[in-house]
């Protein structure tokens, strides 16, 4: 319980910060009372300003109410009597509003010293919260982002709504990157907005962007490219060079087709080794393609040709060397 | 011997003979569908020199009946079907319009847009779809492609 020490005290500090101060405090509240009953607290704890911190780290920020809402110094700190009364009064409150109160209120609990509900809502990150607290105002808010994010992990998604409204109450002083999880977990980063359309947007937008990254490492020489207009330049350009080949190919076949006397095994002998270097890059990041592993093993060679190749050629930049004639060339993995 | 040297080198991974990488399986399904046709195409037409467009069609077809699990193969046998001649190359006329509407588009998404429609002629039904399959579908479109030049490749440099 040391660090909650750390953390009473440091929020203290921050008494000119109401909401840093609440949002300390809270995190400190947060902090107990998810791990502390109230019952502790109201049948009586260390309250005297000489145990102050003490009081924090027994009395789940209880005794940060008091100062919130009096707005006087922590010094001033009333008797123990006093905490013990609007504790108490807000207990059953708190107690049953544990679960039920977004963090946004947390962040309004300069307002209001209802700030302790919104601390139940799951396992209190108290050192992270610590740490950003120690900080400027701004980090605060990055305090916030975390306080709201971890417990949410654990929470249902009517607190995520009731969350996402309060967030959304509390973006005019505050930071709006509350995050925001939808059904697909996304995480609303800062100085995002964090509205429902906004956010089903963003997670479009994100799942478009992994697959152009997976598109970039389909494509040779795509690595550097960074950009979304470029890299689907390139894209487009390969997948016209690569049906230009097939075309180009085609007619090739079709002049010397009467000659045909084909024996599969030979050409898929052939394959593997052209394949190696054509789809030396993709091995790995295929994964939404259907797991193509970018080899083309022969066949009596193939299993094992085929998990050296996944693991020799994993790093290695695509090169397309394969539209030049490779035949017989080995990797020396070999 | 090899199967040693091998072994030592990947004893970590689990190696099964009989396990078919996805590529391997398309390479295999893809050779046996078209070899089987282009004998076909070679003696029934024998007399005649072999059309290319229908050589294209063969091949188009073999790709198209080697990746069924994707959702292009499936517009790519409709366009088949629908007509004698192949249409999934589009290369010089694509590249004609891509060049005027890019130049055209200043906005940065309309660029974007413009090469996402562009992207989209290029894939068999990719008019149908929408941005994230798309995607999803150059990929292994793409992926097809290669291995099926490697083949044609092959195919060709056996034969010559």
């Amino acid at each position: 319980m040391g660090g909650e020490n750390n953390e009473g005290e440091m929020g203290f500090k921050h008494v000119d910060d109401e909401s840093g101060i609440s949002r300390v405090g809270v995190t400190s509240t947060d902090h107990f009372f998810s791990s502390v009953d109230w019952d502790p607290v109201v049948s009586g704890g260390g309250f005297s300003s000489s145990h102050y911190t003490s009081m924090v780290m027994d009395n789940p920020g209880m005794s940060c109410f008091p100062h919130y809402q009096t707005g006087s110094g922590y010094p001033d700190m009333p008797p123990s009597l006093l905490p013990f009364g609007d504790c108490v009064g807000g207990g059953p409150v708190l107690g049953s509003d544990k679960k039920g109160e977004s963090v946004g209120r947390l962040i309004r609990a300069g307002e209001s010293h209802q700030v302790s509900d919104d601390v139940v809502l799951g396992a209190p990150p108290s050192r992270k919260r610590r740490q950003l607290e120690a900080e400027s105002s701004q980090r605060n808010k990055k305090a916030v982002e975390e306080f709201l994010e971890e417990p949410q992990r654990g929470s249902d998604q009517s607190q995520k709504k009731h969350k996402n409204d309060q967030s959304k109450e509390k973006e005019s002083s505050q930071s709006e990157e509350a995050p925001e999880k939808n059904y697909i977990h996304m995480r609303a980063r800062r100085g995002q907005a964090t509205n429902s359309h906004s956010l089903a947007e963003r997670v479009r937008r994100e799942k478009i962007s992994e697959r152009m990254r997976l598109l970039q490492e389909l494509v040779p020489g795509c690595n550097k490219i960074t950009g979304k207009a470029v890299m689907l330049d390139e894209i487009i350009n390969y997948v016209q060079s690569l049906q230009q080949q097939v075309e180009f190919l085609s007619m090739k076949l079709a002049t010397v087709n009467p000659e045909l006397n084909i024996d599969i095994d030979r050409i898929l002998a052939k394959d593997l080794m052209q394949s190696r270097d054509v789809s030396s890059t993709p091995t790995l990041g295929l994964n939404p393609f259907s797991g193509f592993q970018g080899t083309i093993p022969n066949t009596t060679l193939e299993s094992e040709l085929q998990s050296l190749y996944q693991m020799g050629f994993v790093s290695n930049p695509s090169t397309m060397s394969s539209f030049s004639p490779n035949n017989g060339r080995l990797k020396p993995e070999l | 011997m090899e199967r040693q040297i091998m072994n030592n080198k990947k004893r970590l991974f689990s190696v099964e003979p009989t396990e078919l990488s996805p590529s391997e399986v398309f390479t295999r399904k893809y050779t046996s569908h078209l070899v089987p046709a282009l004998k076909k195409l070679n003696m029934d037409k024998s007399p005649s020199p072999i059309n290319q467009l229908t050589v294209k069609h063969e091949v188009d077809k073999a790709l198209a009946l080697s990746a069924q699990e994707f959702a292009w193969s499936g517009f790519l046998l409709q366009k088949l079907s629908s007509s004698n001649n192949p249409t999934t190359t589009t290369s010089s006329s694509s590249n004609g319009t891509r060049i005027l509407e890019g130049s055209c588009k200043e906005d940065e998404d309309g660029e974007i847009e413009e090469k996402l429609s562009e992207l989209r002629k290029l894939l068999p039904g990719g008019e149908e779809m929408n941005v994230e399959e798309m995607l999803s579908e150059i990929g292994n479109y793409i992926k097809c492609l290669e291995l099926q030049t490697i083949a044609l490749k092959s195919i060709v440099q056996d034969t010559t």
